[in-house]
């Protein structure tokens, strides 16, 4: 176990390592839904060290990662036109729409600009009166506040050029429709830490309940994970599937209210197709009516555009835990992080590129790729 | 991307409204908004940021504690962020193309 030096209390993480061990009775399989986790267990080499007592299964944690291809080749358009100017978190540029990404579009001349916060680009739409101005309002729980806030200010304010095209995504629907599918595995889940420091976790309470899982909201670091994966073994040993709060340095039963508030003036649930897995009924934020005129998607007529996934890309399959990364094909040859094929290996929060990075998976001869796919079957 | 980063707090204003603030991103300094703090913190106290805006108030050893974890784990993407929105500025753009 030679990673558990690394961690900053190499002693405590081992004797987590060693009750976790003790304590199951049988091995569990559980699910985290962060990229940041994903990130953490990969690089810790968590999965091995807990290897025969808990199997982690990298659930859809990275918003860019499950952002739809439709949405990202919407963004494409939108940022090739003349009059627009194309705003967006860094981490969107390199993620692969049907024909190019953004950072390509930016070589050709587009007008695509990186920010920091939503604010920064509304500020861009004020002081640029004669061009649009469009963000690409992406991600979870956590960032929806922040995108809410340059919404509504520009609404106040009366910025007639600023809209965003919104892919926003929410947790608790992606973790229902694991659990709901035939094929599940799942038997535990790690809740994302940040998302529940603005949400709280009550809203995981009927959730663990209806259908029998212990879920822990966990921090992202190792000691975090390796202690969050020790109450839920100690949750299913015992038969208990309750809501239990591992971060509380972060996390409060309520979450941040006045976040919570803004975001339902301005939002209100969608159904959201997600990258790889498809459409999930109520997963998603979309502009509320008087934020119509903010709504890129209407400005803009983008309905015309949709687009098929690439059949090679299994992402869907690791998402749901079918197969690992390193079990399809294209991980490691048509596949990398300098050239990716498939969202998750773009972001360094995604499963594929989490494993690419930390080099201990190599790609696998063919046959072990169809035993996979036989055995997801 | 949702993790935030740890910051001290330098500063706090009116901006239009909107409660903001300067914050110290260990030596990197950025405006941030506080509107989801609100009446919850003071010059010197440490809150975690993300995009721009505080969703929660840590305490100095938690912030640093963070901060390092993150920086071993190279998710300080948010920093390169705010380095080019500072290097590029947010004012008019010199020509709108033909
Ligand atoms: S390795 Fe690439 S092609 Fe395969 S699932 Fe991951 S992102 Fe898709």
């Amino acid at each position: 176990m030679k990673y558990l030096d690394e961690y900053r209390d190499p002693q405590l993480a081992r004797t987590l390592v060693a009750r976790i061990k003790e304590e199951s009775s049988r091995p569990w399989v559980m699910m985290e839904v962060c990229g940041g986790q994903t990130h953490t267990i990969v690089r810790q080499g968590i999965g091995e060290a807990l290897s025969g007592s808990v199997e982690m299964i990298h659930g859809p944690g990275c918003p860019v990662c499950v952002t739809p291809l439709e949405q990202i080749d919407r963004a494409l358009h939108l940022a090739s036109r003349p009059e627009v100017i194309f705003t967006s978190f860094g981490d969107m540029l390199r993620v692969p729409g049907s024909e190019c990404d953004l950072q390509q579009i930016r070589a050709r001349g587009g007008e695509v600009r990186v920010v920091y916060s939503p604010l920064d680009a509304l500020e861009l739409a004020r002081n640029n009166p004669d061009r649009e101005v469009v963000f690409f309002a992406v991600g979870f729980e956590t960032t929806a506040p922040a995108n809410a806030m340059a919404v509504w200010r520009a609404r106040e304010l009366g910025v007639e050029n600023f809209s965003v095209l919104v892919s926003h995504v929410t947790v608790p629907p992606a973790m229902v429709a694991i659990l709901e599918s035939p094929d599940n595995r799942v038997q535990a889940f790690l809740a994302a830490g940040h998302v529940c420091t603005v949400m709280g976790w009550t809203e995981y309470l009927p959730l663990a309940e209806r259908y029998r899982v212990p879920i822990v909201v966990t921090g992202f670091e190792p000691l975090d994970i390796l202690e969050g994966i020790l109450m839920a073994v100690r949750q299913l040993e015992s038969g208990r599937y309750e809501v239990e709060n591992q971060y509380v340095r972060s996390v409060t039963r309520q979450g941040n209210l006045p976040a919570q508030d803004l975001v339902s003036r301005v939002f209100h649930l969608v159904d959201r197709q997600w990258r790889g897995i498809g459409m999930i009924p109520s997963s998603g934020l979309g502009l509320r009516e008087p934020f119509a005129a903010h709504d890129a998607e209407r400005k803009f007529a983008l309905e015309g555009i949709t687009a098929d996934e690439p059949s090679v890309c299994r992402a869907g399959d690791v998402l749901r835990g079918r197969i690992k990364p390193n079990e399809c094909g294209a991980f490691g040859k048509a596949c990398t992080p300098e050239r990716p094929l498939g969202a998750p290996m773009v972001s360094s929060e995604g499963a594929c590129a989490a494993y690419y990075n930390f080099k201990r998976f190599p790609a696998p001869d063919p046959r072990a790729a169809d035993v996979a796919a036989a055995r997801a079957l | 991307m949702c993790l935030g980063i740890p910051g001290r707090i330098v500063s706090l204003s009116d901006g239009g409204g909107l409660l903001m603030g300067m914050v110290d991103f260990g030596g990197v300094r950025r405006e941030v908004c506080f509107a989801y703090l609100d009446g919850q913190v003071e010059v010197g106290d440490y809150a975690v940021v993300h995009v721009g805006f505080a969703i929660s108030r840590v305490d100095e050893e938690e912030a640093r504690r963070t901060y390092e974890a993150l920086k071993e784990m190279s998710e300080l993407d948010e920093l390169d962020w705010m380095r080019e929105v500072a290097e590029t500025g947010l004012g008019p753009l010199k020509e709108r193309p033909a």
